[in-house]
């Protein structure tokens, strides 16, 4: 497997033989395909990381990411949340789909 | 490094994320076109609601035709929430000229995506928005071109009934 990027909580790889992609989380490592990994990335970025700033909004400031049509659940804090944003987004940029860093959600 | 994103998908995810935008943009239009076909039914404008019938089923082909874009370039269509669509209308003046402002609206976004499509070089985008361009002038042209037999037919006695009756040109 080929390290594409690394954050303080997370490593993405990419497995050129299965053309597949994994992230390891820490606890566990997933594998995603690319329409997994898009759905991954839709789910995070649209994340709003201000509701963990306001206890109406997000009272335990925790989110629940369900991956790979539920098969991966994962509960994740803000700062857990905000390192996925950013490894997510640089990723992209890495494999050459993104064309720039968003700072907006989508 | 194999590029093994770049052979599954052939457009840049900012591109796919302001088309998802804009799919959700066309399927506000069907909903909205279709609320203004209820208005027109219930008093009394039949061919005006047949007209927004065909508007609200063009803009569900728009919708469908970015939806289906999306899969052929291996991005990932999102199916769009609808909410907040007005049912009341002041007159038949007033749910045309909506019309109109609802058109120059989903033009200014789509210009706005073959902008940043053209300063991303992603030119799959940019091409396929071609078709879009042109729909669009012709879209507004004909909201434009009924707003001017509104205010020629003017509203007074029989204008209500001439302009609904006159609407049938523009159905194709």
């Amino acid at each position: 497997m080929e390290l594409i990027c690394q954050s303080k909580y997370y490593t993405f790889y990419q497995a050129e033989k299965e053309r597949r992609f994994y992230i390891d989380f820490g606890q566990k490592t997933i594998p995603l395909n690319l329409c997994q990994l898009i759905a991954l990335r839709h789910k995070v970025l649209s994340i709003s990381i201000e509701d963990h700033f306001d206890s109406d909004l997000n009272k335990h400031g925790f989110e629940v990411l369900l991956l790979c049509n539920k098969e991966h659940l994962f509960v994740l804090n803000t700062l857990e949340i905000l390192d996925l944003k950013e490894l997510v987004q640089h990723s992209f940029c890495v494999m050459g789909i993104a064309a720039t860093r968003q700072t907006a959600s989508v | 490094m194999k590029d093994i994103a770049r052979q599954s998908m052939s457009i840049k995810v900012e591109s796919m994320d302001m088309l998802n935008g804009q799919i959700k943009m066309e399927a506000h239009a069907s909903a909205i076109y279709l609320a203004m076909a209820s208005w027109c039914e219930q008093n009394g404008f039949f061919t005006s609601a047949k007209f927004f019938f065909k508007q609200a089923e063009e803009e569900r082909e728009h919708m469908m035709k970015i939806f289906n874009f999306l899969i052929d370039t291996g991005g990932s269509p999102i199916s769009p929430e609808i909410s907040n669509i007005n049912h009341d209308y002041s007159s038949i003046v007033d749910v045309f000229e909506s019309t109109l402002e609802h058109e120059v609206k989903v033009t200014t976004s789509i210009h706005n995506i073959v902008k940043k499509a053209r300063e991303l070089g992603d030119i799959t985008t940019e091409r396929f928005l071609d078709w879009f361009v042109m729909e669009q002038v012709e879209e507004e042209n004909t909201i434009r071109d009924i707003l001017d037999m509104i205010e020629v037919t003017g509203t007074e006695g029989v204008g209500l009934q001439m302009i609904d009756n006159q609407v049938a040109n523009w159905i194709e």
